[in-house]
């Protein structure tokens, strides 16, 4: 980490390196790991329930290590899934989550990035007014929203299809991403748009080649939130999906939550899928969390 | 009928390909039309840059903002024509009354009118009062979103800036411990609510882990979510497991902003660390304060998952979300729910425009002239 040394260094050098500061130096590092545990048992808690047989689940004592450990729930569920909708297999299931993910995620980054190259780069009139109009959205009740929506689409004809939760993506719907993205064209200078309109590229050219390329930093970052935000979204399918072969992940879940374990909670199973749910979202966190967390500070901080 | 995967797929994968080709045909006519106009071609090409979200807000903000308006004065369950009721779903929402008790002991029922159910019950020695109202549900909901809101969000953003000043410590190791605070934010929202759900269960892992101090001051084993006294406190830990270290992870990149030179001028001024973090952090903070604090209670009045997945009797875990949820898709009532919806909007609203007023005083903004110099 470079930012370590910044900042309030010089502060610091000023103490000296003496025993007080040792003192507390341990004292911050307590509380740090203190929160850190806070922060880690319920995850741990999940993953390790996840391998536990039934009999290890009600014993009333706090314990860990799964003994035996069975990894065999992360097939089970399925299985257990399948019984009841032979339909809703993993595949399916998976299948569904990633093409809903895949084509809101394109087409916010796709948007969002094109309306930010509107309004950073071009003077015109009535922009700044729109461009508040826009933040102000982020207000609004998603729920507010729902039941006109809801009506739209049912009379178009596409209740219980992917539409609602796909395409309009491409009306850049994130206000969040067009604000991070036009924080980072701004800051792109003039002068590398103006070499290239001398040499003869036009507007998309310049979008294409000359300014993605400069945002990428916070491109990453908006693809780590879309994916997460779309991966893990819950209300508009709940709302416009009613076959169940047709669930993402998060619908599967309560479907299985709803069916299976109304007598007796299976959390082993639940948990499994708990943790199959969350574990693509982790590991693209994981991948580009230093461009992900430096992204969402630049909103943050110059917001 | 599950038409397979392919036939579920390709026809969206094909409307989705013909809303972009539109949207570009749409931008290029928007283009053309100005030039025509004889607009400048920079300003030109700007509008048309920006016209997939104008085209989106007009659909699905302006439009469905004011049907929804339009539905709250309407009975409407689907199967028939929306019919014009005035302000009857408003009247049926603010229904209240307010009943004195002739004895400690008497029914709430029996104190209220007719189809008058009990909010809130205040007994004293000679009798007391009990408040009904008509939509029991509606107010027992904002009984239990807006105290949430108003607890978990100090608390949270408390939390959030205390982890912050720890990790400004000059701390090794930055990078793992930001990357540590932030998970539980990434996870997914279906997955937390569910594992909560399995923590405080009676049997779960807190209850577990406190049997022992429950044995010493001889309580049974409680039952967080089907206890109206507990519900709140449970929720609140959820909600902080959720946000404090993302937010401490905003809070820090602000702390990691503010000049070495402030403090070392504080320090020649004579100024202690208390004096230092009352008098230079917190003003150099409070842009990002105020942002988290916008953004965290919008959230928290909106919070959707966690009553979705975690069971508690209706009168002690349905949030405002949830309950319009239900009334609008669960049971049609997509006029009164319309109607809850707006007033769940005015609520928003209302806090955003408290915080922005209250902002004047407390946020303290860097001359934009003097940052760039």
């Amino acid at each position: 980490m470079t930012t370590t040394t910044s900042g309030t260094s010089a502060v610091w050098s000023a103490h000296g390196a003496g025993r007080g500061y040792l003192v507390r130096q341990g004292i911050v590092y307590g509380l740090l790991l203190l929160g850190a545990a806070l922060v880690l048992i319920p995850f741990l808690w999940m993953i390790s329930t996840s391998l536990k047989t039934e009999e290890q689940l009600f014993t009333g004592q706090v314990n860990f290590i799964p003994d035996p450990a069975v990894p065999g729930n992360y097939l089970e569920v399925w299985t257990k899934l399948n019984s009841i909708k032979p339909g809703m297999t993993f595949s399916r299931i998976i299948g569904n989550t990633l093409f809903i993910t895949f084509l809101a995620m394109f087409g916010e980054i796709l948007s969002a990035s094109i309306v930010a190259y509107g309004f950073a780069r071009f003077r015109w009139r009535g922009r700044n007014v729109l461009f508040a109009i826009m933040l102000s959205t982020v207000m609004i009740p998603g729920i507010i929203t729902r039941v006109p929506a809801f009506l739209i689409w049912k009379q178009l004809g596409l209740l219980d299809t992917y539409d609602p939760m796909t395409w309009p993506s491409l009306f850049a719907w994130g206000p969040l991403y067009v604000f991070l993205m036009r924080q980072f064209y701004l800051t792109v200078p003039r002068e590398i748009e103006e070499a290239a309109i001398l040499d003869g590229a036009n507007v998309a050219q310049i979008y294409w080649y000359v300014m993605l390329p400069l945002i990428r930093p916070i491109l990453l970052a908006i693809a780590v939130l879309s994916f997460q935000g779309n991966w893990n979204n819950f209300q508009s399918p709940l709302i416009y999906l009613t076959t169940p072969e047709k669930y993402p992940l998060a619908l599967a879940m309560r479907f299985f939550d709803q069916s299976l374990s109304k007598e007796a909670p299976q959390w082993q199973y639940m948990m499994a899928m708990a943790t199959m749910m969350a574990t693509p979202v982790l590991i693209i966190y994981f991948l580009a969390q230093k461009q992900f967390l430096d992204g969402i500070n630049i909103g943050a901080v110059k917001g | 009928m599950d038409p397979g995967p392919i036939a579920t797929y390709l026809p969206t994968l094909v409307r989705y390909a013909g809303v972009a080709i539109g949207l570009v045909v749409l931008m290029i006519i928007v283009y053309r039309v100005q030039i025509a106009l004889g607009v400048n071609r920079e300003a030109a090409t700007g509008r048309a840059l920006v016209v997939p979200w104008v085209v989106g807000f007009l659909i699905f903000n302006v439009f469905t903002i004011g049907a929804s308006l339009y539905l709250s004065f309407t009975e409407y369950n689907l199967f028939k024509a929306p019919e014009w009721v005035g302000t009857a779903n408003y009247e049926q929402l603010f229904s209240l009354s307010l009943a004195p008790l002739e004895s400690p002991d008497q029914r709430s029922s029996d104190a209220l009118p007719r189809r008058y159910d009990e909010i809130i019950r205040v007994q004293t020695a000679s009798g007391g009062f009990v408040l009904g109202a008509k939509e029991e549900g509606f107010w027992r909901a904002i009984k239990l979103t807006l105290p949430y809101a108003f607890l978990s969000v100090p608390l949270g953003l408390a939390g959030a800036l205390a982890v912050a000043l720890l990790l400004n410590q000059h701390v090794r190791y930055l990078g793992f411990w930001r990357v540590l605070y932030y998970m539980p934010a990434i996870l997914p929202a279906v997955a937390t609510a569910l594992l909560w759900r399995w923590i405080f269960s009676p049997n779960g892992l807190l209850n577990s882990a406190f049997a022992p101090l429950y044995a010493l001051v001889n309580i049974p084993r409680p039952n967080w979510f089907f206890d109206p006294a507990l519900a709140m406190p449970a929720f609140i830990i959820i909600s902080l497991w959720g946000v404090f270290g993302a937010n401490s992870v905003i809070l820090l990149a602000g702390l990691k902003g503010i000049p070495a030179e402030l403090y070392e001028a504080a320090a020649i001024d004579g100024a202690g660390e208390w004096s230092k973090f009352r008098h230079v952090t917190i003003p150099m903070l409070s842009p990002a304060l105020f942002y988290n604090l916008v953004t965290s209670t919008i959230g928290a009045l909106q919070v959707f998952e966690v009553a979705a997945f975690i069971q508690t009797p209706d009168s002690v875990g349905t949030f405002l979300n949830w309950l319009i949820y239900r009334e609008a898709f669960d049971l049609r009532h997509m006029g009164l729910a319309s109607a809850m919806a707006w007033i769940m909007l005015l609520i928003i609203l209302a806090l955003t425009a408290l915080i922005f007023r209250s902002s004047e005083a407390w946020v303290f903004y860097q001359g934009a002239r003097e940052e760039k110099a």
